[in-house]
């Protein structure tokens, strides 16, 4: 087993929410035959940089983000966040948030923000203050008292979002965390992960299939091909920020979007 | 006019009915005795009902501590383990289609006619339901729930205490109101077979001399033991699962309580 992360020695700050992914390959064994799902994926994303991880249905990009989570392990290679390999899961360095209904459903919103801190005994007043914090953050104020079902899709989110921040990591992933959202809800979900990005300088993985928030959100794009997923291109979005939606019409966007949809054609 | 006062007055119907009809002699009182002299044999003989009651009663509270109890830790070993599902979930299931009643002779051979033979009866009887009910409630528990409170370093143990018990207490509740309603059954309906004791003894003695009204102060009596104990599981319920409305337990929990899983008698 490797060294818990606690007594890593970390490098130094300055490498706080860098995530290095390094000849990364990963091979389902199967019953009759092993499944190559992921084949010498490398790439590097700097800090407070939001990256977005495109691909078709079954590349392994939910995979590669479930590995920078360490809620699995790579066959091959390395992985390390902020210059260290991260063997398990360690909130102090990633916040994940995953598709909708991952909110316990008998707590409330504040509560379950809380959730990870009450996992490392941290007292109850300090637990609620940053709890209280990190619901004014993501536009709840006031909402903390209600269970998920009494919230919204967005909302659901919102509070995912919170309880992914709660502990203050530097990279923050996300795995197709508005995908069960109507498109409305989806375009103002994005404004706001950019303003809560902003306000925060965290490092943020995004997986999503629409290639149209992958652009507008990002800073830059990976590009992933079909099973054996392979990274098939690597873009920078140079757009200025704040993004508006006047530039999902504008031609930059539209030839960045047209670049990723052949790449995607061609393996899918 | 709404449904609840319409339900309200199709009781008081009933019981209007029950009074009258045995009264105007459209019904025998043989068949049938009035409400007011069933209450009147009830209470002349008090006594006899009360520790008849207090009987069923003790072997009611023993058989569901152990159906429940065992259900509940069996169920969650079942549910959570695959191998042990395997092996024992195709037994439990036909053993559900069994009508048990069959072996309750059986236990009086091994256990005499006293309290035993009805508590080990109506465990068993009262068991599988739970241990299905548990098992089920396990098993429905939305994987994406375990994902995230790992991704948020939780240990095996606080996944076990602060996610999957949690989630499971409404589908293993509702296990619980058929459980505990079948051990009910199980205690009252060995008492009216072979025993010596208790309210099911009470109205097979009372039947057998013709005695009506005394065999329908017994029946009344069964019969608020149950509706007691369901109005118990409500409130429990209201007070532990506020938060199930729409998810995939609160399903599982509606198809368990409409009847999707009733056992063969």
């Amino acid at each position: 087993m490797q060294p818990l992360a606690n007594v890593t020695p970390l490098k130094p700050a300055a490498r706080a929410g860098a995530i290095e992914v390094k000849n990364v390959g990963q091979v389902f064994r199967g019953r009759s035959q092993d499944v190559v799902a992921l084949e010498d994926v490398s790439f590097e994303v700097k800090p407070g940089r939001f990256v977005v991880l495109v691909g078709p249905s079954g590349c392994g990009k939910s995979t590669l983000l479930m590995m920078m989570a360490g809620l699995r392990q790579q066959t091959s290679g390395t992985i390390t966040i902020s210059g260290a390999p991260i063997p398990q899961p360690d909130p102090d360095r990633v916040g994940v948030v995953f598709q909708e209904a991952s909110l316990f459903p008998w707590l409330t919103a504040e509560d379950n923000v809380e959730f990870p801190l009450a996992l490392r005994g941290v007292p109850k007043a300090e637990r609620r203050a940053k709890a209280q914090d990190a619901l004014k953050l993501v536009g709840l104020d006031g909402f903390g008292k209600r269970h998920p079902h009494e919230l919204s899709g967005g909302m659901k989110q919102r509070v995912s979002i919170a309880r992914g921040l709660v502990q203050d990591p530097p990279v923050l992933l996300m795995d197709e965390p508005f995908a069960a959202l109507d498109e409305q809800t989806r375009m103002t979900m994005g404004d706001e992960l950019l303003r809560i990005w902003a306000a925060t300088g965290k490092t943020v993985v995004f997986v999503t299939h629409s290639l149209t928030e992958a652009v507008y959100l990002a800073d830059e794009v990976i590009v992933m091909s079909a099973r054996p997923g392979r990274i098939v291109d690597h873009l920078q979005v140079q757009l200025p920020r704040p993004r508006t939606y006047e530039m999902l019409s504008g031609d930059a966007f539209g030839s960045l979007r047209d670049r990723i949809w052949r790449h995607i054609r061609k393996s899918a | 006019m709404s449904a609840i006062t319409l339900r309200y007055l199709i009781v008081i119907g009933l019981i209007a009915l029950w009074e009258l009809l045995p009264r105007t002699g459209l019904i025998p009182e043989l068949f049938l005795p009035s409400l007011s002299s069933t209450l009147i044999a009830g209470w002349t003989d008090a006594g006899e009902y009360g520790h008849a009651l207090a009987v069923t009663l003790y072997e009611v509270v023993v058989s569901m501590t152990f159906a429940c109890g065992g259900g509940i830790l069996l169920g969650a070993i079942v549910g959570s383990l695959p191998r042990p599902r395997v092996l024992i979930m195709p037994m439990v299931s036909s053993l559900y289609a069994v009508p048990l009643v069959i072996l309750y002779p059986v236990f009086t051979v091994w256990l005499g006619i006293g309290s035993e033979s009805k508590i080990a009866f109506a465990s068993i009887y009262g068991f599988l339901p739970t241990m299905l009910a548990t098992a089920a409630g396990i098993q429905t528990i939305d994987p994406q729930l375990l994902l995230a409170a790992r991704s948020m370093g939780a240990t095996l143990s606080q996944r076990l205490v602060r996610v999957i018990i949690p989630a499971a207490i409404p589908t293993v509740l509702s296990g619980l109101r058929v459980g505990g309603a079948l051990v009910i059954v199980g205690v009252v309906v060995s008492e009216m077979l072979i025993s010596s004791a208790g309210i099911g003894y009470l109205i097979s003695r009372y039947r057998t001399i013709l005695d009506s009204p005394h065999v329908f102060a017994g029946v009344l009596l069964v019969l608020f033991l149950a509706i007691a104990f369901n109005a118990a599981i409500r409130w429990i319920e209201r007070k532990a699962a506020i938060w199930q409305t729409g998810t995939r337990a609160g399903q599982a929990n509606e198809e368990i309580a409409s009847g999707a899983m009733q056992p063969a008698t």
